[in-house]
């Protein structure tokens, strides 16, 4: 248990790795347009997340596939070693996307105390589908994949943790560092509702609430 | 509880508290995407007719800057819907003896001075002031500060300053990319208004901006709907596989 604890998560690292290089292909893409660059990236996620799914996840003999990880919880996990059992029983789709969209009001509380923006509903829907879809996206790939895979090699702690950091420093080059303490504040949040939930699609929901939120309130 | 849910609540508990304490502390964007939000309508003080219905006033802003040894050492003020920004270098201000901090404000004027023949003023027209704390009393430049207009759409040309005796043109610099800012060398406190020549037209799209536009807005749904249709696909194709599995068995 110790040896796989203190065992190089390689793997997590070059998933890790991948996620921070597409954020990295887009900030070198920004001059060619944000519409563009975006899109890209969003490729980009969606090409980790597909090739992570059929990837094997633990190194651990105990637990050879992740897939199987919430089917076998009874046990619940006692530590690094098992990180493969990235949830030890997940909570049920009403209750994952309540707790969605609960973390998303939560996000959403500071916004509302600033003034409202006169934007109207005239190009909101186009604008919110590409922001629901990055961050579904993005989601799919920091709390899906890289969860998974930090969650089997070094656990859950380091998966929620490296989560948000990655989740900072991939909107570094559009925000700044001004805005990484931020983000990694939502990216803690955010990968403590999937280590809760053991879902993707309650931090899908919560993300794109806050995001939605931009179009009123920023 | 198992391990995993409990380092869940905890995350959660503290990345929502630090979220809260930390909106207010920096000026980021509460977008987690990284995709740029529109701008919201342009604020009109003296909105034409037919955008009277929906428009919002504008607002005010106003900074109070430190003053270190005599010196402001530089710093910014907005407007809060962000229609102007100022930014200061270090030294712009020459401050009184005794002054302790510096307060800018940037107000749109209800009454502004009439334009000058053959130009229109294009949207508001701001009064930008700053005077020293405590006393009041007025605060001269050193140098130039940079200032930064936002211009409804339409025509424009360039930021005009008026220092109470007259309009002067300034030399005046248009964000890139069609972004309807403008920003010049501000020489001192005065008013400032975007302008364009009398009866100009806003400038036309060519077939290609058009072609491009429409390009850009279809390419969206198009990416949404492919994408989409994909993961929705995959998903279930997914789930179909897994379904008749075996019933689940404990390796030992």
């Amino acid at each position: 248990m110790i040896q796989v604890g203190l065992a190089a998560p390689r793997r997590a690292v070059g998933l890790t790795g991948l996620v921070l290089g597409a954020a990295f292909i887009r900030a070198l893409l920004l001059p060619l347009g944000d519409i563009l660059s975006t899109l890209v990236f969003g490729g980009c996620l969606l090409a980790i997340a597909w090739v992570e799914r059929t990837a094997p996840t633990l190194p651990s003999p105990n637990v050879s596939n992740a897939r199987l990880a919430p089917k076998r919880r009874s046990s619940g996990a006692t530590g690094p070693a098992s990180g493969g059992l990235e949830s030890p029983s997940r909570v049920g789709i009403l209750g994952s996307l309540v707790a969605g969209l609960l973390v998303g009001a939560v996000l959403l509380v500071p916004l509302t105390t600033g003034s409202l923006g006169a934007r109207g509903l005239d190009g909101f829907w186009t604008w919110a589908a590409l922001a629901a879809l990055i961050a579904t996206l993005e989601e799919i790939a920091i709390r899906g994949a890289l969860y998974r895979r930090w969650s089997a090699e070094a656990g859950p702690v380091a998966a929620i943790v490296v989560g948000a950091v990655v989740f900072a420093l991939i909107h570094l080059p559009r925000y700044g560092l001004g805005a990484m303490p931020l983000d990694a504040a939502v990216g803690l949040a955010l990968g403590g509702l999937r280590a809760f939930t053991g879902r993707v699609a309650p931090c899908a929901v919560a993300h794109t609430i806050a995001d939605w939120g931009a179009w009123f309130w920023a | 509880m198992t391990r995993t849910r409990r380092a869940g609540v905890v995350a959660i508990a503290l990345g929502l508290a630090a979220a809260a304490l930390l909106h207010g502390r920096f000026s980021a964007p509460p977008v987690y995407d990284g995709i740029v939000v529109p701008p919201e309508p342009y604020r009109w003080e003296s909105p034409p007719p037919n955008l009277r219905a929906g428009n919002k006033p504008p607002l005010s802003g106003e900074a109070t800057l430190p003053v270190l040894n005599g010196r402001v050492a530089g710093g910014g003020v907005q407007t809060d819907d962000n229609q102007v920004v100022i930014y200061f270098g270090p030294g712009t201000f020459k401050a009184p003896a005794g002054t302790q901090t510096v307060k800018c404000t940037i107000a749109p004027d209800p009454n502004p001075p009439p334009a000058p023949s053959g130009v229109d003023i294009r949207g508001n027209v701001y009064r930008i002031g700053c005077v020293a704390q405590p006393g009041g009393a007025p605060v001269t430049l050193a140098s130039t500060y940079h200032l930064t207009l936002r211009f409804p759409p339409g025509a424009f040309k360039e930021i005009q300053v008026n220092d109470g005796s007259s309009w002067r043109a300034l030399t005046t610099l248009r964000s890139p990319g069609g972004d309807p800012y403008a920003s010049v060398n501000a020489p001192g406190f005065a008013e400032y208004a975007a302008t364009a020549p009398t009866g100009a037209a806003a400038p036309s799209d060519s077939t290609f901006s058009i072609l491009g536009r429409y390009a850009e807005f279809y390419g969206i749904l198009a990416f949404v709907i492919i994408f989409g249709v994909i993961a929705i696909v995959q998903e279930v194709r997914r789930r179909n596989r897994r379904a008749p599995a075996p019933t689940n068995k404990r390796r030992r």
